[in-house]
């Protein structure tokens, strides 16, 4: 029977993270995007999943990063059982990004559990 | 005299030849067999460094960076110092003459100028000569890192003052934060805060990692990045193409990191 909570995991960040652009699974050793839940699809989250690709191309990266642009706070996190598996997202910067970083750590702690 | 990049390189050469127990000096002879200049060091740590065409005295930097003293004070006390031998820095700050802040930033000046005109000279590869006795109190010697900062900044003086200021005013608390210029050759930094004691090859790898990451994320507009490395959190910035990092380690390192990173202006 296939894994499904790696998908519900993502269901469950764009339900609860806020301002949330794209919740994503991406593969860095082939590039390919596995699985998105995207609420606002803008051409943007393309380039945004891409970048994440990219900067978690190397192993050597570490597991867990978070980058801000003027307008989006990108979460990236290595999945524990494997390494090319990524977790990707993105969204809108906020007083509150603290809370949105905060709550998928969380949930992604509780994934791989 | 101007430095260039690849004499911080020659120094960083330099300092991996120094054995990390021992207590001796590298040094280097000019082609009649006369020393061109040497640099003491003691158990990893640099103490002095000296070269026949470095024009200045650790009189004249403490004269520089203290305007209270004068040469009739330094000089009595090198003079009772050299007959009773007596340790100068000591010495020096035991009287009351200077502060430890004031002697430690004169010495580690004075050893790195020499040192960047020892580098230059036309003279054999480095010697090591080792010695039989410690000498130097620890806390008037110098880490690599501060051996290679200060040598660094030597090549774009104002460069280094610029990025020391702008870590100055980020790095709280329980901090630490450097500064390297975006530029290809080894990742020495211009200037830092509370990195003496962290290892230049781990600085190195975080710049590497810091800069590469920069590089791609820039892309897609990202100014900031926040990366966690183990107990160790890890922000880094560019401005004016220089890379800043700053280090936050403890429990919740990364959230606090994060909190000051976001409320932060980063110059364009």
């Amino acid at each position: 029977m296939a894994n499904t909570r790696p998908m519900a995991l993502l269901t469950t960040i764009v339900e609860r993270v806020e301002d949330c652009l794209v919740a994503a699974w991406v593969d860095t050793r082939t590039g390919a995007v596995l699985d998105r839940r995207a609420p606002r699809d803008e051409a943007f989250v393309t380039e945004a999943l891409e970048a994440a690709i990219e900067v978690m191309r190397s192993r050597e990266r570490p597991p867990r990063m978070v980058l801000l642009s003027e307008r989006h706070t990108h979460i990236v996190h290595r999945a524990a059982n494997d390494p090319h598996r990524v977790l990707v997202v993105v969204c809108d910067r906020s007083q509150n990004l603290g809370l949105a970083v905060s709550l998928v750590r969380m949930l992604m702690d509780a994934e791989a559990a | 005299m101007i430095a260039s990049p690849p004499v911080a390189t020659e120094v960083l050469h330099a300092l991996e030849r120094v054995p990390s127990d021992a207590c001796g000096a590298l040094v280097r002879t000019h082609g009649d067999g006369t020393v061109a200049g040497a640099l003491l060091c003691e158990r990893g740590r640099v103490c002095w460094a000296m070269s026949q065409h470095y024009p200045r005295r650790l009189s004249d930097i403490l004269i520089d960076e203290q305007d209270t003293l004068t040469y009739t004070q330094l000089n009595e006390v090198f003079a009772m110092c050299r007959r009773d031998h007596m340790p100068l820095g000591e010495t020096l700050v035991a009287r009351g003459l200077v502060s430890l802040p004031i002697l430690h930033r004169a010495l580690l000046r004075h050893t790195c100028e020499a040192l960047d005109c020892l580098v230059r000279e036309e003279a054999s590869p480095w010697a090591w000569v080792a010695h039989k006795q410690y000498g130097y109190h620890p806390m008037l010697t110098f880490s690599p890192t501060e051996i290679l900062t200060g040598v660094r900044a030597i090549a774009n003086p104002e460069l280094a003052a610029r990025s020391l200021a702008r870590l100055r005013e980020v790095v709280r608390p329980g901090q630490r934060g450097f500064a390297i210029e975006r530029a290809r050759g080894a990742k020495i930094p211009l200037a830092h805060v509370g990195c003496e004691a962290v290892d230049l090859v781990a600085l190195g790898d975080i710049a590497v990692h810091a800069d590469e990451v920069t590089a791609v994320a820039q892309t897609v507009n990202v100014k900031v990045t926040l990366a966690q490395l183990g107990e160790l959190a890890c922000a880094s910035w560019i401005e004016r193409d220089v890379l800043f990092v700053l280090l936050c380690d403890g429990e919740l390192a990364f959230n606090r990191l994060l909190a000051q990173m976001a409320a932060m202006a980063i110059q364009p």
